[in-house]
């Protein structure tokens, strides 16, 4: 296997409603600023992979709408869709296409346009037997889990709302975030609109349209083009059963997750992942879930994430900052969302966070998250 | 810059799926307010839906067990914003309560409505009991809700 890093990345600006753009000008601005980021041409790029989760859009075949504008027309192109884990299911996709030789350089572009489409239908059109007739969407999924977690964990509706605080305060030193909310206090999360017991509107993740591209290239191109390449340690993904109720208490054992990070930590030679790791992106579509992945992903013992918000150890200035960019909580874009995260990870190893960069970054987790269970997991790091 | 031009679509389309054998055997005893899981040989859990396979063991499933229409209420929430009945396409108003049960006799949680949307009567560890409608369809919506017992 070749070593592999990300080279380049290109965001476009994320909002709720972006109709000052189509579907294809946003992947284009997006792969156009990933491959000048790189320092190369489209010429240059030698495959194309997209994410995006088509339903929630209602259209078929973004890779000939969009595939244009991401370069792709003459050369090989896949879509990846996958949830939440679309992007960086993508990323991962790209980094074998790679590391096994196939490709020298990669082009990933991630798109959701969520203003243009019926997200909670798109949500809705899974198994007709069984999950359809109590469909209760994303957030109602959530809450159910979010009552075993409490349940078990003692963790408090005050505990989540920091993290909520944490993301759209990071997320006012971005520029491409949605909600850039830097005065928010927790008693303005504890005091937003209820939307399913005990899930509050400024706990959830936002609809969002955007795109973002990352460049991924082989050792030789990557150290020729880049001074600080992003190397890719190691990435895993792990799908699940089908059904929620297949799950045992989900947010608590998130087994998927576990599994995955379990191996690329060996892989990577991570033992002790609040020290070792510099910074993290992590794909947190609800401010509770954030908590249990401190756990899952072994920032602390099993019940101590809350202390873990409260002592500020995931903020900006404690130990091991989690989402500089404002995370998931503050952009998302479904289909570009876990490119962001590699993105803004890979940022991070170059050294061009601007307001949002952690100091001395040399070590990066980044993870992906999507439908009930399903985890992706990837270290980067400033050395191969 | 000129507006944008916005292309408003609307469809009305129909889809039909295949149930397989697991899933017709299930709506059948649906109809007859019987409930039966699928069990795995290696593992022993027993699961709802039924299906082929155990995703676990990979093992065929062809050991079917009866389930109550009674069970433990292992997560809940009460949805406070109106959300999609995705079968119907109609808005289902707020506020409604949800639960992940584990029926007895099952490993698996379903989830289901609840009658109960008062958060402080909602508790993991409550007894359930499915409500069905007069004249079950053999869909999951024959069970209307699960009601609490107390």
């Amino acid at each position: 296997m070749r070593h592999v890093a990300i080279i380049g990345t290109g965001q476009t600006d994320y909002a709720s409603n972006r109709s000052d753009a189509s579907q294809p000008e946003l992947v284009r601005e997006a792969a156009k600023a990933a491959i000048a980021d790189a320092g190369l041409r489209p010429q240059q790029i030698d495959a194309v992979l997209i994410s995006n989760m088509e339903l929630f859009e209602g259209r078929a075949l973004p890779e000939l709408w969009l595939g244009e504008a991401a370069f792709a027309a003459g050369k090989p192109c896949l879509k990846v869709a996958t949830g939440g884990t679309s992007g960086t299911s993508a990323c991962i996709s790209g980094f074998h296409q790679v590391a096994s030789g196939l490709f020298d350089v990669v082009l990933v572009v991630g798109l959701e346009k969520h203003s243009e489409g019926q997200t909670q239908t798109g949500m809705a059109l899974t198994d007709p037997f069984w999950d359809r007739a109590v469909a209760a969407g994303a957030l109602g999924n959530f809450a159910l889990s979010i009552s075993q977690y409490m349940a078990e964990r003692g963790v408090t509706e005050r505990q989540a709302a920091m993290v909520a605080v944490k993301a759209r305060r990071n997320a006012a030193r971005n520029p491409h975030a949605h909600l850039k909310m830097p005065a928010l206090t927790v008693d303005e999360v504890l005091a937003s609109r209820p939307l399913a017991h005990p899930i509050r509107l400024l706990d959830m993740c936002p609809q969002s349209d955007g795109a973002c591209a990352i460049v991924i290239a082989a050792e030789k191109p990557a150290r020729r083009l880049c001074p600080r390449p992003a190397w890719v340690k190691a990435s895993a993904t792990r799908h699940e059963q089908p059904y929620i109720g297949d799950i045992d208490r989900r947010l608590v054992t998130m087994r998927t997750l576990r599994d995955a990070a379990r191996g690329v930590y060996e892989r990577a030679g991570i033992r002790d992942p609040l020290h070792d790791f510099d910074v993290a992106e992590i794909y947190e579509p609800v401010s509770y879930a954030e908590l249990a992945w401190y756990e899952a992903l072994g920032f602390c013992r099993e019940g101590e994430a809350g202390r873990l918000i409260e002592d500020g150890v995931t903020a900006m200035d404690g130990e091991l900052p989690v989402n500089p960019s404002g995370g998931v909580l503050s952009s998302n874009p479904v289909g570009a969302s876990g490119v962001i995260r590699v993105a803004e990870a890979a940022l991070q190893i170059h050294g061009r966070g601007g307001e949002r960069q952690v100091e001395g970054v040399r070590t990066a987790l980044v993870t992906g998250y999507g439908v009930y269970a399903w985890a992706d997991v990837v270290v980067l790091g400033a050395q191969p | 810059m000129n507006e944008a031009i916005l292309v408003p679509i609307e469809m009305a389309a129909t889809w039909r799926y295949a149930s397989g054998a697991a899933m017709e055997r299930f709506c059948d005893g649906l109809r007859e307010r019987r409930i039966e899981a699928l069990r795995c040989g290696v593992c022993r859990r027993s699961y709802l839906p039924p299906r082929p396979i155990c995703g676990n063991c990979h093992a065929p499933l062809s050991e079917w067990v009866s389930v109550a229409d009674e069970g433990r209420l292992e997560a809940w929430t009460v949805l406070q914003v109106p959300m999609l009945d995705a079968r119907t396409g109609s808005i289902r108003e707020a506020p409604y309560g949800m639960g992940l049960i584990r029926l007895d006799g099952a490993d698996t949680t379903i989830n289901h409505y609840l009658a109960e949307s008062d958060p402080a009567r909602l508790a993991i560890g409550l007894r359930v009991r499915a409500v069905w409608r007069p004249e079950p369809r053999g869909a999951m919506d024959d069970i209307v809700h699960f009601e609490v017992l107390r």
